[in-house]
């Protein structure tokens, strides 16, 4: 019986806590007497046969759905998208639930006599997944029948010739999705609802738009309006993708919406790794074993090394729930589903939040994890993994452990360079950078044609990154970064500190000699629900 | 009096060139510069007044002069042994305050009518630089018969003379003769994107020129350190970037494409070299879009450059050297109003020289601008 | 007085942690007890080792302290060279070690002994030198495990041989105890023939809770190899065990004649001895030993 997330008040008793530390680790004392952690639960018990709850799912669809079955017919055309590289993170094993559930679409598709099928990875403005990231995430089978023919393919956010405009939401936003999607008979959706913030009309009316439709979301406004992005019902950004789904809906789109879960097993309950998600009071002289084995390994390693070593790396993720049907009856359960593994009651804010951020967010899969991106876990993701109010009060202190290398994956971040390089040494203020870079990122031509044809984010990526922190820096008084290369973390307009300790003393100048302190024990990924 | 003279002594000479090139400012030390005591320089000729100088820069091309790197091209056009010095405010013998123009035209040595280009007031294309009543010499302080103004007396005709206004601090008055130069080198700018190279005092006060000149213009500078990088935003430059962002800053404004290698597809109409090092050069043409121009206004010696993006994108190369006689009106103008003479970081006495130009050789690396020698509280300086 | 230097106590990861106040430690791994792995005591190496320490040490001490003789081999010849479980009477620690050394070819080198679980591996020392020395496997004796019984089945499976006292401890007090069903249960799970074997005189050598041992002579009584019947009940067979062992018992005591007419008879005498107040059964033990055959060498090698 895995046992839930709980919150730990920190006395003399406790051992030292595990902070990550981008492809390292680091163990770290916390104050007694004043700090708190916040333990994920343990990974939930997966579905026995993921394949027949699938099945099951797709016979029985919630909300008002007719089964998949039903909706099948011959000569119709069929669209079946799914999440692109960005999740889950890590990635997981083989096979991936994209994989089964799209299998188990396409076997009812081929049965009713269904021919005209595109798959399409809704990647929005993320880049393009390369074959073996498709591979992996759709299987082998799916890929050698539709891929060769073109019928496999990443969504093209800057093709004009494959954008259908909508039409518009009452507050005016601009609804423009994938052509072949929006002209498809059915669109069948098949997510991953790692965190509470995807999936819902979010999969499609993000994953399958163009810059035009994004922006209206995607911006510094929607997301000071966003508390959290984590909380569906208390988000602005999906508020308003909920008005581009109704705009879908009403143009006569039919969406048959898949959601899947997955546990907290990012580790591994046995192996190398499985020490990480362990409480450390728990820790076997194995597991003491392995964490030293393992960190004098990283610590004397090169960093490209590392880097190999923790990419490779492939999470055991039990499937927790499968549902499908209509996207937002779909959405309810799945989210609750979500919160039933992540989410864990805390009573009140903090003063002080800490948190060691691993070497891995949803934009540096396989890839480097940049400045911008650190900024984007930290403030942007981590910050927002709550429910009711923000962990840390307003005018607290962010602490996080990062290395924060001044490195750039010149392929897969190519506009992030100069972001970093020209904007944020200008300003770091999000309306400021909204207001006077945004768009000639957006419309930079060498951007798009790296987007369109190589394996880069879109030449606006990295503002996204930066508006998704503008909630947390308009929140707080103090960010400070563990270990982080110092002219980096400066350019980030954040503060560097050699050591915890340090960095708590600094925090003591915003907040006080006892200002309370709460870590957040995240990766495995817990969301707090403070009341 | 006390001078600071570079006489011809091929053995220091060739000393220098080796220290100059382990340590920058190294030649100072070996090298054929020293300070002795010499009989003041008497006055050519008519028109010729004695100048006391108060202030003296130290410039770029004398520490290249001094560390044996500057071009054999000079040679025929100085004159040893010389004083250095041409960034000088001085003192006339009634007490009148003057900055020194030190292009040596043909008015200074005695030729009427003028050649054509001193004719039209381009004292900077003078064709008799080596001719004339004074020993050959492009500018005063580098030539003998003048002095310069590392030294408690120089001479210096009464057309060099430019009298300052009595608000005007020494500090800012030393940097008219390089500002007059950055004035110079932006008049002949003619478009509003700019790239610039360089943030040590050329570079800076380019930009200031540049902003003057162009108040639309964009400016995108590459600063090493980050008192040259608060400088060239304060001074005007909209982008400050590391000299190893500059590609990418010019891409990014540009919105062109960048190819495999790095090189960029388009660029930038106008590059501005305030460094004049091969590197710079290189870095220039590489950023420069088809058509566009390249200014060198630092001097950039003797370099080994691949000019193939120069021909097949037809960029012009455009020197800019020194300054016409109304650039001063600018040049006074633009230390008044931005309080340039914040610029002179230190200043130092003649007798301390080796660690003034050592200063100056570093000028950038120890938080440094413009480094000066100080020759107000010279002992003999109100004797002679 | 010398003051040595205190070794300053390793920190966290290097040493054990401590349990935050507020939180309940986990329950110790269970990696004693039933739930010891013995499967490297079964590899090449320490079935070599077993082997030396079988020959070397305990032989000749089984031999200065009971000089054992050896009955009843002949009623093995009709076993095949399979697993068979061997199920003998239990008073005495000596008993394993005279077990061990007794038991003739093929079975000597390939056998395995069910040790209590709670007794035995009670201390990863004592856990690893009984698997070690004995070749022990755990056995819980307090309930019926089934961990204890898949493990012990699966090694039968694999043609090991088992040593199995199926009274589940040493007799207190010199009688008997009833026999349990467990080597009946694997007999029938395993479809492997129960050897009962009776074992005279160790306890007095060594009984229990006595510490020093006493040299006096042993005998082993090895009986026909049973099966289980058609439609018998484990309990039922286990009690034709325990019958089969008093038979051997009666025999040991006796002779072959008088105690088959007894068994014939149905008036083996139990092995538990006579349901009476503790002093009369001490005193009934007297009763059954007999003028022995003196005989000073040890048994053998088959």
């Amino acid at each position: 019986m895995p046992r839930p997330g709980f919150v730990l008040d920190v006395d003399r008793s406790t051992p030292p806590i595990l902070f990550h530390h981008g492809e390292t680790l680091r163990l770290e004392r916390l104050p007694a007497g004043r700090s708190r952690v916040l333990y994920p639960g343990e990974p939930l018990e997966a579905l026995d046969d993921p394949d027949a709850a699938i099945r099951l799912a797709l016979d029985n669809p919630l909300g008002d759905s007719a089964p998949l079955r039903a909706l099948l017919t011959p000569g119709m055309k069929l669209t079946i998208c799914f999440d692109d590289i960005s999740l889950p993170l890590p990635p997981m094993r083989r096979p991936d639930v994209r994989q089964r559930v799209i299998e188990a679409v396409l076997d009812l598709a081929a049965a009713a006599g269904v021919d005209d099928v595109h798959l399409i990875a809704a990647l929005a403005l993320h880049r393009r997944m390369t074959e073996a990231e498709l591979r992996h995430a759709v299987g082998d089978r799916v890929y050698d029948a539709f891929a060769p023919d073109g019928l496999l393919y990443n969504h093209d956010a800057e093709d004009p010739d494959n954008l259908l405009f909508i039409g518009e939401t009452k507050h005016g936003e601009e609804v423009e999705i994938n052509k072949r999607a929006a002209e498809s008979d059915l669109i069948v959706y098949v997510n991953i609802n790692l965190v509470s913030m995807d999936g819902g009309w979010k999969s499609t009316a993000t994953g399958l738009s163009s810059y035009k439709s994004l922006r209206h979301h995607h911006n510094v406004a929607t997301m000071l309006k966003s508390r959290s992005f984590m909380d569906r019902h208390k988000s602005e950004l999906h508020s308003s993708n909920w008005r581009m789904g109704e705009v879908l809906k009403n143009s006569g789109i039919k969406v048959f919406q898949i959601e899947t879960t997955l546990n907290n097993d990012t580790f591994g309950t046995s192996g190398p790794m499985s020490v990480l998600q362990k409480r450390e009071w728990e820790w076997t002289a194995r597991d003491r074993a392995s964490f030293v084995g393992m960190k004098a390994g990283l610590d004397r390693l090169p960093v490209k090394a590392r880097r190999k070593i923790f990419n490779s790396w492939q999470a055991p993720y039990g499937i927790t729930s499968v549902q499908a049907g209509e996207v937002e009856a779909v959405h309810e359960v799945t989210t609750a589903n979500v919160f039933k593994q992540q989410l864990v009651e805390i009573q009140g804010q903090t003063d002080i939040l800490t948190m060691g951020l691993p070497y891995i967010c949803p934009y540096n899969v396989h890839s480097i994890m940049n400045p911008i991106l650190v900024m984007c876990l930290g403030l942007g993701y981590f910050f927002n993994m709550y429910r009711g109010n923000p962990l840390v009060r307003e005018g607290g202190v962010l602490i996080m452990s990062h290395p924060t290398p001044w490195e750039f994956h010149p392929v897969h971040h190519p506009s992030y360079i100069d972001f970093f390089e020209q904007v944020l040494a200008d300003t770091t203020n999000p309306l400021e950078i909204e207001a006077k870079y945004e768009k000639q990122y957006a419309e930079d031509e060498w951007y798009r044609h790296l987007y369109r044809t190589s394996h880069a984010y879109h030449g606006v990526h990295p503002f996204y990154m930066w508006y998704w922190g503008s909630h947390a820096l308009s929140h707080l008084g103090k960010v400070i970064i563990v270990g982080g290369e110092a002219r980096s973390v400066r350019r980030l307009g954040f503060t560097p500190a050699s050591t915890l300790n340090d960095a708590l003393e600094m925090a003591a100048d915003v907040v006080g000699r006892d200002g309370t302190i709460t870590h957040l024990h995240n990766p495995p990924i817990v969301m707090a629900d403070v009341v | 009096m006390k001078a600071l003279v570079f006489s011809r002594q091929p053995a220091k000479f060739a000393a220098a060139m080796v220290a100059g090139r382990l340590r920058p400012g190294g030649g100072a030390r070996v090298g054929p510069l020293s300070l002795r005591d010499i009989e003041p320089p008497a006055l050519p000729g008519p028109g010729w007044l004695r100048v006391r100088p108060r202030l003296a820069g130290i410039c770029g091309s004398d520490l290249a002069t001094i560390d044996g790197t500057s071009s054999r091209w000079f040679e025929p056009i100085v004159s040893f042994p010389f004083t250095p010095g041409h960034e000088v405010v001085g003192d006339l013998d009634d007490g009148t305050r003057v900055a020194v123009v030190p292009v040596l035209s043909c008015v200074t040595r005695g030729f009427s009518p003028a050649c054509p280009a001193c004719a039209a007031g381009r004292i900077n294309h003078c064709e008799r630089i080596a001719f004339g009543d004074v020993e050959p010499g492009l500018q005063s302080g580098f030539c003998e018969s003048t002095g310069g103004g590392w030294s408690t007396v120089m001479v210096a005709h009464e057309s060099q003379l430019v009298r300052l206004p009595p608000d005007l601090t020494d500090e800012a008055a030393v940097l008219v003769e390089p500002a007059a130069c950055a004035v110079h080198a932006a008049s002949r700018v003619d478009n509003d994107n700019i790239a610039l190279i360089g943030s040590g005092t050329l570079g800076l006060l380019t930009i200031a020129a540049l902003r003057a000149a162009r108040p639309q213009a964009v400016i995108i500078a590459t600063a090493k350190y980050p008192h040259q990088r608060e400088l060239a935003t304060t001074l005007g430059a909209t982008t400050v970037v590391d000299p190893g962002e500059l590609d990418r800053a010019v891409r990014a404004r540009s919105g062109t494409m960048r190819l495999d290698n790095g090189q960029l597809g388009g660029g930038i109409a106008t590059v501005v070299d305030c460094v004049g090092s091969a590197s710079s050069i290189a870095q220039a043409l590489r950023i420069t879009a088809p058509g566009g121009t390249i200014h060198a206004v630092g001097m950039p010696g003797v370099t080994t450059v691949d000019l193939t993006p120069l021909w097949q994108r037809e960029i012009a190369l455009q020197g800019a050297y020194a300054y016409e006689r109304a650039d001063f009106d600018g040049a006074i103008e633009l230390v008044a109003t931005l309080d340039l003479g914040r610029l002179v970081s230190a200043t130092y006495p003649l007798h301390r020289y080796e660690q003034a130009i050592a200063h100056a050789a570093h000028a950038g690396s120890r938080g440094a601008v413009k480094i000066a020698f100080d020759l107000r509280s010279e002992r003999e300086r109100d004797t002679i | 007085m010398v003051n040595l230097p205190r070794v300053p106590k390793l920190p966290f990861p290097y040493s054990t942690p401590t349990v935050p106040d507020t939180v309940e430690a986990l329950p110790a791994p269970r990696r004693l007890g039933a739930h010891y792995q013995t499967d490297w005591a079964r590899r090449y190496p320490a079935r070599l080792a077993r082997v030396v320490f079988l020959e070397a040490v305990l032989r000749p001490a089984v031999a200065v302290l009971g000089a054992p003789e050896r009955d009843g081999i002949d009623r093995l010849e009709g076993l095949t060279d399979g697993p068979v479980i061997f199920a003998p009477n239990h008073h005495s620690h000596l008993d394993t070690p005279t077990m061990l050394t007794s038991i003739p070819e093929p079975w000597r080198y390939k056998i395995f002994v069910g040790a209590a679980a709670d007794y035995f591996f009670r201390t990863h020392l004592s856990a690893a030198a009984s698997a070690l020395a004995l070749g022990a496997i755990p056995i819980e004796r307090s309930k019926v495990s089934r961990r204890s019984a898949d493990e012990a089945a699966a090694l039968i499976n694999q043609g090991w041989s088992m040593l199995i006292f199926p009274e589940g401890g040493r007799s207190p007090d010199g009688w008997g105890q009833p026999f349990r069903a467990g080597a009946a249960y694997l007999a029938n799970r395993c479809s492997v023939p129960v050897v009962p074997v009776h074992l005279e005189g160790t306890a007095k050598i060594l009984r229990k809770g006595q510490r020093r041992p006493t040299p006096t002579h042993v005998r082993v009584t090895y009986g026909t190899p049973l099966r289980t019947e058609d439609g018998e009940s484990t309990t039922r067979f286990a009690e034709r065990i325990e019958r089969s062992v008093a038979e051997l018992a009666d025999e040991a005591t006796t002779n072959w004649w008088q105690s088959r007419q007894r068994a014939a008879l149905g008036t083996t005498p139990s092995l538990s001895g006579p349901d009476a107040p503790a002093w009369r059964r001490a005193w009934a033990l007297g009763d059954r030993s007999r003028k022995r055959r003196r005989q000073t060498r040890s048994w053998p090698k088959l």
